[in-house]
């Protein structure tokens, strides 16, 4: 099934294209993106149930762009009717025009030059197997019920077992003098966390679900309670881990947040244009090992962060960002390609039409190698499996790199001596580690169960994922 | 709108709701270096519903609930169908009966007065004077920065006679400073007040850019062993947010903290500084309406607050409190030079730093850290700290300095000891 076109923007449309005209006839370049989003959040757990709407991806609303024949501006609001047209246009020439006027003596205004407003016109739709509005209320709640009442049950250990699902189906049309392009996508994510106590201390485990669907995605969370339960009462038995640097395999979710700390932040090309990513420097050159190549895009994969045009009304694509260790190119919006002189890849994201668009990633992966799991850890002498990422923090400038990791396994002689060590803190210089990727496993798998920052805010929904890899890092 | 809520939930048979509207105007100004390369400015206005059900499940009296937004261009039909499918999937959410809190029309708290504070666009040129009137050096500056200048006003209705509303300014936003010389380095820094103040951003650029040209000259990460380390700035704040969380009635109910009211929840033998921490309002009024004031959180190490929303608190027996985020904290008994008195690692800037108020382990890597080895002081970057606040509680020394960052007051350094440092 296809997501259906939302009403609601079909009927605001003609208002809308009154405001574009108006809008065209006084400046060079205008245009206007509107969004009809609604989210729900289930949750069950021994705190009790939770129906709820997600605030930061719901809601209706509007972002006008204009080009004042130097910079560009943007208005948001989200009350439009016929009469308020004027009352926007006046707003616009008056109060957002004039905010450069407010600039302190020393602080200038950029200039840029005007958008390439490519013509496009479309209206595409994600697919899904069920809608959660038309699986019910009903149905997810009492399956969640049954995942957290079952994980609860399985040990007296078992603090508690939270169960969720997140969906979002939401609507854009971007509307400019050259585009109509209208997108309808659905996603959705579940979750099972399990908490146990070792005294005052709580030790936990999760595991995480996403498709670009529907409710199809319960079929997944069924049967895994036990292997989650039995995880989180290993992490009991955890100890911190000596600090040092260690031969590791990594799963495909701390592959994923590898490549998209590393190299998914560091060639976003807004950072490029404030001098601040080592990336800009290294194009052509290696800065990983040849195994190693990486994707990120929006038409890459099908997954949490697809879509079929961007936040600037520029259509999906497919970027090679590491081609077999070579750093080939970074990811851009449109401002700052216009900046860079380069042409805009499709990641020009916001939070929503309430928020300012950035560079930001989509889905974002390693490719997959050739080598078998089994073989990876039998050729470890001593090191650690690394699993269940639970954060992790960019640094372009210096190509440092942080992620937090629930579980490092103990490899020994080639086998998993079945010692766990937790929380472990993975460090280090971006190039090392990429460079001593020396194994490769044979299938990806991405996650989009997570939302991304720029810095501490701007959340976007993302994927990011990759094969098992073998690598050389520091631990703490 | 509101009129078209109270409508919908008539036409729905609805008699316990929470209706929360807010109104949002906002100026934002993005800079590269000096240049202005983004302006915005927003006009929003939101609305959520929160509806209830009541049932009785296996004998038990339940109470389930719904919340979703009622959008802009939704006609009353459509208002009064999402009323019904809440209502209808609240049917579903088994949760205890609690009541919801009540009250009664109260006049509008103003915390921001545009004829005191200026207009937005005002403020907005005011703080970017703040913004640069430090960054006059040539080999260490403002990279970029954005500010956001935002007036919100929130109104909160329920069906028990609650029907306030405030109206508060904030002033947000980030900058990253970079030095060039000896190595290319960068700070990134946030900022968040509820007035102009420009003297506390221009203090807050210098320190920034001071550091960062310290970073500069860091070059090794430090070796690798057990450190008394010493954490500065926005760190103290998220090494306490364990407490505030931990005392949450959220997180008491299912027991996943052990806290409860008296329980000395430093331990005994306190060798330190015994906590003393008190909730602060930053808000008059919670999300559901209940009257926010500043309360004792610790006293000695002892709880004395559990706080929480309605729910929570109702099935711990306790007083609602609503939920806070923001807390003071007295002068600790060292100064920070005293603090500074033989072998520590002092880390001033993370990638990232965690504070698990589930596990009590907090770690980072470290982007900047001044270590002494007992004489003389080096600057150290790179590798990561990873510790337990259960196992160093009671040994935490504050300084006697003290700071304002978002949703803190207090201390400007703590000291633990017997840190684990993985670096070279």
């Amino acid at each position: 099934m296809q997501v259906e076109s939302s009403l609601y923007l079909k009927n605001i449309k003609p208002i809308l294209q009154e405001l574009l005209n108006s809008l065209l006839q006084k400046y060079k370049y205008a245009s206007i993106l509107a969004t009809d989003s609604k989210s729900r959040l289930y949750n069950v757990s021994k705190r009790g149930t939770v129906i709820t709407e997600d605030e930061i991806i719901s809601g209706r609303g509007f972002v006008v762009r204009v080009y004042d024949g130097t910079s560009y501006c943007e208005y948001s609001f989200n009350e439009i009717d016929k009469e308020r047209v004027p009352e926007i246009l006046d707003k616009i020439e008056n109060e957002l025009i004039t905010l450069k006027n407010v600039l302190p003596d020393g602080i200038t205004e950029s200039k840029f030059d005007i958008i390439n407003d490519e013509p496009c016109e479309f209206n595409k739709s994600s697919e899904y197997e069920t809608n959660p509005w038309q699986f019910g209320s009903s149905k997810i709640v009492d399956f969640l019920t049954k995942l957290s009442e079952s994980g609860r049950a399985f040990d007296e250990k078992i603090l508690d077992c939270s169960a969720s699902i997140t969906c979002q189906q939401y609507h854009k049309l971007f509307l400019s003098g050259n585009k109509d392009m209208e997108q309808n996508i659905l996603w959705t994510t579940g979750l099972i966390m399990m908490m146990a106590s070792r005294g005052e201390e709580v030790k936990y485990y999760y595991k995480s679900y996403s498709n670009l669907g529907g409710t199809e995605l319960l079929k997944e969370m069924e049967n895994d309670i036990s292997s989650v339960a039995k995880t989180t009462l290993e992490l009991l038995e955890s100890k911190p881990i000596k600090p040092g640097e260690y031969d590791c395999i990594c799963a495909p979710d701390v592959s994923g947040v590898i490549a998209h700390e590393a190299f998914g932040h560091g060639v976003e090309m807004d950072m490029f244009v404030k001098k601040r990513a080592l990336a800009e420097k290294y194009i052509d050159e290696y800065v990983a090992s040849p195994l190693v190549t990486m994707h990120d895009g929006a038409a890459a994969a099908k997954e949490t962060g697809s879509y079929m045009f961007d936040d600037e009304g520029v259509p999906a694509q497919d970027t090679v960002i590491i081609d077999k260790g070579i750093l080939k190119r970074g990811i851009s919006d449109v401002q700052t390609a216009l900046r860079l002189g380069t042409t805009p890849t499709g990641n020009g994201r916001r939070q929503s039409y309430e928020r300012k668009a950035y560079t930001r990633m989509t889905n974002t992966y390693f490719e997959a190698g050739k080598d078998k799991v089994e073989d990876m850890i039998s050729s470890i002498e001593y090191g650690f499996l690394l699993e269940n990422c639970t954060s992790g923090m960019e640094d372009p400038k210096n190509w440092g790199i942080q992620l937090m990791v629930n579980i490092a396994r103990e490899i020994k002689n080639g086998r998993l001596t079945g010692k766990v060590y937790s929380p472990v803190v993975l460090t280090g210089y971006v190039p090392d580690l990429l460079k001593s990727i020396s194994m490769v496993s044979d299938k990806v798998k991405l996650s989009g169960s997570g939302f991304c920052g720029k810095g501490y805010k701007e959340w976007v929904k993302v994927s990011d994922g990759g094969p098992y890899i073998k690598a050389r890092i520091r631990l703490g | 709108m509101i009129d078209k809520i109270l409508s919908g939930l008539n036409r729905n048979n609805i008699s316990t709701y929470l209706i929360n509207e807010e109104i949002v105007e906002s100026v934002e100004l993005f800079f590269i270096k000096k240049q202005l390369d983004t302006r915005r400015k927003k006009d929003v206005h939101h609305y959520s519903l929160t509806v209830y059900n009541d049932f009785e499940k296996d004998g038990r009296k339940m109470r389930g609930s719904s919340k979703i937004g009622i959008y802009n261009g939704m006609t009353d039909d459509e208002i009064s169908k999402a009323i019904h499918e809440a209502y209808y999937a609240a049917s579903f959410v088994c949760n205890p009966y609690y009541e919801i809190p009540a009250g009664k029309k109260e006049e509008p708290v103003v915390l921001y007065n545009p004829e005191e504070a200026g207009t937005l666009a005002g403020v907005a040129g005011k703080m970017t004077e703040a913004l640069f009137a430090e960054d006059k050096l040539n080999d260490v500056f403002i990279n970029s920065a954005e500010i956001f200048v935002e007036k919100t006003t929130s109104h909160i209705i329920n069906s028990n006679g609650i029907d306030v509303s405030y109206q508060k300014l904030a002033i947000k936003g980030e900058f990253v400073a970079q030095c060039i010389e000896p190595q290319d380095v960068e700070t990134y820094m946030s900022f968040s007040y509820d007035k102009p103040d420009t003297e506390a951003l221009k203090e807050k650029v210098k320190k920034t850019l001071e550091m960062t040209k310290a970073r500069a000259a860091a070059k090794t990460a430090p070796p690798t062993g057990e450190y008394k380390v010493i954490l500065s700035g926005r760190y103290v704040k998220e090494i306490f947010t364990y407490y505030l969380m931990r005392s949450s009635a959220g997180l008491i109910y299912p027991k996943y903290s052990n806290y409860e009211l008296g329980m000395n929840v430093q331990g005994e033998n306190v060798t330190g500084d015994a906590l003393n921490i008190t909730l602060k309002a930053k808000v008059p009024y919670s999300i559901e309406g209940i009257p926010m004031k500043d309360r004792p959180l610790l006293e000695n190490g002892v709880l004395k607050t559990i706080h929480g929303n309605s729910r929570f608190s109702y099935y711990l027996g306790i007083e609602p409190t609503g939920t806070y985020d923001c807390i003071f904290i007295p002068k600790g008994t060292k100064t920070f030079d005293e603090m500074k008195t033989g072998e520590y690692l002092h880390v001033v800037s993370f990638s990232d730093f965690q504070m698990d108020e589930l596990s009590g382990y907090f770690s980072g890597e470290i982007r900047l850290a001044f270590l002494c080895d007992g004489k003389s002081v080096t600057p150290v970057t790179g590798g990561s700290i990873n510790g337990n606040l259960l196992e160093c509680q009671k040994d935490i020394v504050l300084s006697k300095e003290m700071q304002v960052e978002e949703g803190y007051e207090g201390p400007f350094a703590i000291s633990l000891p017997k840190v684990s440092v993985a670096g070279k």
